[in-house]
């Protein structure tokens, strides 16, 4: 229980610092605060309009109840109004999110799964050529810019061979529903989703292996060995899911770092998630959008967190033991 | 290897050579075995190009020198960019802003990373406790996000880029090297050096400091290889200084100014990602090689 406050309370201070940067950063610049709160076009706005925002933001109070009046609008849902995109910034973020999800989440299935089995192969042949190779290929691919990685992609099997589509998430007057919709989503998710993978397979690769050659290790295994387990078994039963453990907690804290390659990825992609809101905010010095996407994609790290401290003790009961 | 930990050392990767030298000298580090080879002789070429770039490069990137778009030829070795800029010369200049970027902000996250890690370890109790999970909330935050909201608001430069990019990555040194000071702290030497009255800041200078620099340094070579990584996704997202173009930024323009559609990117595209690639490769094959030299001579004490 002690744990979990300690966790909640973590959590709790990541959340404050994301909104107490979001409310200081446009205050502490330079110049009027109301150039960042309503983005770059406020001199294109009717006076009426610019008292509506001071008011919003209670621009003319004390900064401490700014702050009060900021959290409230946070947590009702007023993050704020992009006059770019001409709606408010939760609605353009809320149109974003699901296409985000879909890329991340089906990147970290794959690669999870892919990284594991890579893994636990590579340390089983410790030292052979396929464990040399995949450990070359994983530094090399960290030291890829995963932008450029789907830059590359892009290039040949989509410029060059034509095999899939340059951008988007879907086709523009294409069909929107039934399995022709599912089709095209996929295929235009295949190679954004394959960069991310690709750029975020080394971390459960690299800590699948290390756990596996420390089972590998251990006297139960040289005991199920001995006692004439089938070599399969032994790794399946007996390796493989003591090695998932640690690997398990990874795997949620990758989410950050493929949250950052999203970003990038659907910038390359124009594939319309969160990232390639961010990116045209920052085109556009749109801030109040900036500031809405940064938020929402903390949020979803701390939340990958929360999934994580609540699934590794289901997964390892002496965690349950010694956290309380 | 009796705890299955989830921090993988870089030497449980398999990069430490049975015929390694031991003695843990500069050739070790960078000569020790053929990884660390390869990224000596990277390293050597990159910083070359950064020293000698701009006097060797056949035009100034800055000059517009011909028609744009232009294939490579013998005057345009990779061709002419959208407003007839040469490439190749783009490049050459682009070694150095990547490199200076990445080189300030290490430093700079290196000594705040270095600075909270020794203070926390030392101090101890509730110092150590507010430092990490301030250190915490920091690693937390989604890096580069972050990143790039503080450098859309202070606006593109090469000191606001390195500044950015210092700001998001000293949490992670800062870590390492609180738990190596954590197991200096401990050693017999120290408690000798506090029974005999000395203070923390004489402690600090005379057992800590020295005791995690070698770290330190292992922890700048890798932070160097993330932050030129770092600088070249917030450039490739239009946050880079237009005027002192990096890889990241001729990128960014290949991009922008369709290098897909009219067929450039094959010397437009490739060639900075190769070099932004190759850096941090260098960077991060020096950076493990000295880190597994250290290892086992920090963990003898």
């Amino acid at each position: 229980m002690h744990w979990y406050l300690g966790r909640i309370g973590q959590y709790a201070l990541v959340l404050l610092a994301a909104l107490s940067l979001n409310f200081l950063l446009p205050r502490a610049m330079p110049g009027s605060p109301l150039r960042f709160l309503a983005g770059e076009d406020v001199g294109m706005l009717a006076p009426a309009q610019v008292a509506e925002i001071r008011a919003r933001y209670g621009l003319d109070q004390s900064l401490g109840a700014q702050y009060v009046t900021y959290l409230r609008n946070m947590a009702t849902g007023q993050w704020g109004f992009s006059y770019q995109l001409g709606k408010p910034v939760l609605a353009a973020i809320r149109d974003r999110l699901p296409w985000t999800l879909l890329l991340v989440g089906s990147s970290l299935l794959v690669a999870t799964l892919f990284g594991i089995f890579v893994g636990a192969l590579a340390a089983w042949r410790r030292g052979r050529g396929l464990d040399t190779a995949s450990l070359t290929g994983a530094i090399v691919v960290d030291s890829l810019p995963t932008f450029w990685l789907g830059m590359i992609l892009v290039a040949v099997f989509a410029v060059e061979l034509r095999w899939l589509p340059i951008y988007g998430a879907y086709t523009p007057w294409g069909p929107r529903s039934g399995l022709p919709y599912l089709l095209d989503v996929l295929r235009h998710l295949a190679l954004p989703a394959t960069t991310l993978t690709l750029a975020s397979l080394s971390g459960t690769f690299l800590v699948m292996r290390y756990a596996m050659l420390d089972t590998l290790g251990q006297d139960y295994i040289r005991t199920a060995r001995s006692k004439g387990l089938p070599e399969r078994q032994v790794l399946v039963k007996h390796a493989v899911r003591n090695a998932l453990l640690p690997v398990s907690t990874v795997v949620f804290l990758n989410l950050g770092f493929l949250i950052g390659g999203a970003t990038v990825i659907e910038t390359v992609f124009s594939y319309p998630g969160v990232g390639t809101l961010l990116f045209q905010a920052v085109l556009n010095r749109d801030y109040p959008v900036l500031q809405g996407a940064f938020f929402i994609l903390t949020v979803s790290v701390i939340l990958a967190n929360v999934i994580a401290d609540l699934v590794y003790p289901i997964l390892d009961p002496r965690v349950r033991g010694s956290g309380s | 290897m009796s705890t299955s930990g989830v921090v993988v050392p870089s030497t449980a990767a398999g990069f430490t050579h049975p015929r390694r030298r031991r003695d843990g000298t500069v050739g070790a580090v960078l000569f020790g075995t053929s990884s660390s080879t390869i990224g000596t002789v990277l390293l050597a070429v990159i910083v070359f190009v950064a020293i000698f770039g701009t006097s060797i490069s056949p035009y100034d990137p800055r000059d517009v020198v011909a028609r744009p778009y232009l294939a490579p030829s013998a005057a345009h070795w990779l061709g002419t960019n959208d407003i007839g800029q040469d490439i190749f010369s783009e490049i050459l200049w682009g070694t150095r802003v990547s490199l200076l970027i990445g080189l300030i902000a290490a430093t700079a996250a290196i000594v705040v990373g270095t600075l909270v890690g020794v203070v926390a370890s030392l101090a101890g109790g509730l110092v150590d406790q507010v430092l990490m999970r301030f250190t915490d909330v920091v690693l937390t935050l989604p890096f580069l996000p972050l990143a790039i909201v503080l450098a859309a608001f202070l606006g593109p430069s090469l000191w606001n880029t390195a500044l950015v990019i210092a700001l998001v990555i000293w949490a992670r040194p800062a870590r390492v090297v609180r738990s190596q000071g954590l197991s200096i702290c401990s050693r017999t030497y120290v408690e000798a050096a506090h029974a005999l009255g000395g203070g923390f800041f004489h402690v600090l200078r005379l057992h800590v400091v020295p005791g995690v620099i070698p770290l330190a340094l292992s922890q700048f070579i890798l932070a160097t290889s993330g932050a030129i990584l770092t600088e070249a996704s917030l450039a490739f997202l239009g946050l880079g200084d237009p005027i002192q173009k990096s890889w990241g930024t001729i990128l960014y323009y290949a991009q922008a100014r369709g290098a897909f559609l009219n067929g450039t990117w094959p010397w437009w595209v490739l060639p900075p990602g190769f070099l932004i690639s190759a850096t941090v490769l260098g960077f991060a094959l020096v950076g493990r090689s000295l880190e597994s030299v250290l290892m086992p001579r920090l963990r003898q004490h």
